[in-house]
């Protein structure tokens, strides 16, 4: 188990300081030294533009990782905001509110997704946009589920006798019930969105080239699986070692949070 | 029973026509000048004035917004879907033939997940928190975070560049479906075997299961009559969310096997512009995912009729 976040501490340190770790220039062109294999010098090899891999992972993982953490950071921010406007607006807001989150939930993210930054064009920012768009509806669902579930309890019927107004409410009765339950839910939103980025990378909609991004990589090493093979593997590896660890640090902390619940 | 059917019919058509907007709202704020994209794309050169201001008569792109969503969901309510605006051919039979492709797919797709997830699933509750239990647990975990393209990008690798078993590029053969189906049902499967195991240890957890048990009714019996049905329910429930899976899974396959389907056609619309064949795309998706949840809404009604009577 603390292994599982000794992993995921490297993790978010390579994604921090990766970049002063790679040996190289990763976005240096060296067309001589073109694909070559593993070596001393290019420790992965390089890719069809001799550009070393290994320096492109790393700074990939600011990337791949950076994007999907705001990403995911995003998606709670407003998420959270909208479950929590319909859990107190009233039944007019509440419906809504579900009907619009219904209608974003009634299409599969990663073609949404797909869709909207394909036709805003290509570019980091549309990236963000179509990931984000994509991405609130579970911590609203959230949100307003435990909202609803609270405003029965004493000291919320309380607090809106002695004339809190609902702003207040959210945030002093609310949002402390709700935070836990919502960072089980980050953290497996943080791995969809690292998911989604490199999808969109693979298809070309998302982050552009030179710039070394997971999914975007692997795009290049498709087209030379037969020559190079081995350069499909680091970055996929990469991808699904940062979703795994994710996703345990995600199994820990849902089951330190239940046990809590029980306890209280 | 009825009450709440209508409340999740008109449920759904809200939900189609927000859909709608939404894809119409993106496609007008869209960047740069569709008419101007779309003359380059049908004449290629010569692009006067003239031409590109005809273009923009002939597409309703001259008028405002709503008249112009208007005279695009008008005809979508006889599943009309307009032509190309690229081609000027009608984008219907073109995507009934994507369609046609994608088909056996996500059929073997889904067949293959379903083989895989139950057969996994049902070793790993014979005996619950055993060897076989975990390794399947985890096997399942490893499987969720292995996405399609890469998974893909490995089965090519292993079965048709080493072995040289199966072909990987094109559909020309039958055989041109297994290893996108494999890719595919692979990835089901992992998101599946965690909840079907769930959802029979759930069963069997049952309290009136020692009771009936001790009456003497036989092992097989119960497993059909008590457990099975009430592992279904959750099952249900992963098939509206495996659809999308599915969807966003069989986008991703068609590209990496350079696959003809609703995937690639997509794909294609959006890099030519090709606004009218996004729209359809997209409509249709919606219109096939909101049908399937409102048969699964009715369905739970149907296994369980303690749903529906709390809330709709």
């Amino acid at each position: 188990m603390r292994s599982v976040f000794v992993i995921a501490g490297i993790l978010f340190l390579l994604a921090v300081f990766g970049p002063f770790l790679a040996p190289h220039d990763p976005t240096a062109i060296n067309i001589p030294n073109r694909l070559s294999p593993p070596g001393s010098a290019y420790l992965l090899g390089t890719d069809m533009l001799g550009r070393d891999i290994l320096s492109r992972l790393l700074y990939g993982a600011r990337w791949s990782l950076g994007l999907a953490f705001l990403i995911s950071l995003i998606g709670l921010v407003v998420g959270t905001l909208i479950g929590l406007l319909a859990a107190l607006g009233g039944k007019l807001t509440d419906w809504t509110v579900m009907r619009v989150t219904d209608t974003f939930l009634a299409f599969p993210d990663l073609v949404a997704a797909v869709v909207i930054a394909g036709l805003l064009g290509s570019g980091t920012w549309s990236l963000i946009f179509a990931l984000s768009v994509t991405g609130w509806m579970r911590y609203a669902r959230v949100a307003r589920g435990i909202g609803l579930s609270l405003q029965s309890r004493g000291y919320v019927i309380q607090a809106k006798l002695a004339g809190l107004n609902n702003r207040s409410i959210a945030r002093w009765h609310y949002l402390p019930w709700l935070l836990p339950t919502l960072t089980v839910v980050w953290t497996s939103m943080f791995a969809r969105a690292i998911l989604g980025i490199s999808a969109l990378g693979f298809l070309g909609f998302g982050v552009q080239p030179p710039m070394p991004e997971w999914g975007t990589m692997l795009l290049d090493a498709r087209i030379h699986l037969r020559s190079t093979p081995l350069q499909m593997i680091w970055p996929g590896l990469a991808v699904v070692i940062s979703v795994i660890v994710i996703n345990l640090a995600g199994d820990i902390l849902r089951d330190a949070v239940a046990t809590e619940r029980d306890q209280a | 029973m009825i009450k709440s059917l209508t409340g999740l019919v008109l449920r759904a058509v809200v939900v189609l026509f927000g859909t709608a907007l939404a894809t119409f709202t993106l496609l007008w704020n869209a960047p740069g000048d569709p008419a101007q994209a779309i003359a380059m794309a049908r004449f290629d050169a010569l692009l006067t004035e003239d031409v590109i201001n005809q273009v923009r008569e002939e597409t309703g792109l001259n008028t405002n917004f709503w008249s112009a969503f208007m005279a695009w969901v008008g005809p979508l309510l006889t599943l009309d879907f307009g032509r190309s605006s690229v081609t000027g051919r009608e984008v219907w039979p073109d995507l009934l033939t994507a369609i046609r492709y994608m088909i056996p797919l996500a059929l073997g797709g889904l067949v293959i997940g379903l083989a895989i997830s139950l057969s996994l699933a049902i070793i790993a509750t014979n005996r619950p928190g055993g060897l076989l239990d975990r390794f399947a647990v985890a096997v399942a975990s490893l499987g969720t975070a292995i996405p399609a393209y890469w998974l893909g990008l490995l089965l090519i690798l292993l079965f048709a560049v080493h072995l040289a078993w199966l072909p990987a590029m094109g559909a020309r053969t039958p055989s041109h479906v297994i290893l996108p189906a494999l890719t595919l049902g692979l990835g089901v499967a992992a998101s599946l075997t965690r909840i079907i195991r769930s959802g029979i240890l759930e069963a069997r957890g049952q309290q009136f299961l020692p009771a009936i048990r001790r009456r003497g009714v036989s092992k097989k019996e119960i497993s059909r009559d008590h457990i099975a049905p009430h592992a279904a329910i959750p099952v249900v429930t992963v098939f509206g969310l495996e659809l999308a899976f599915l969807l966003e899974g069989v986008v991703m396959v068609e590209v990496i096997f350079g696959r003809p389907g609703l995937g690639t056609f997509l794909v294609a619309a959006i890099e030519a512009r090709d606004f009218p064949q996004v729209q359809a795309v997209v409509v249709l998706t919606a219109l096939i995912f909101v049908t399937v949840n409102l048969i699964i809404d009715v369905i739970y009604r149907v296994i369980d009729p303690r749903i529906g009577e709390s809330n709709a």
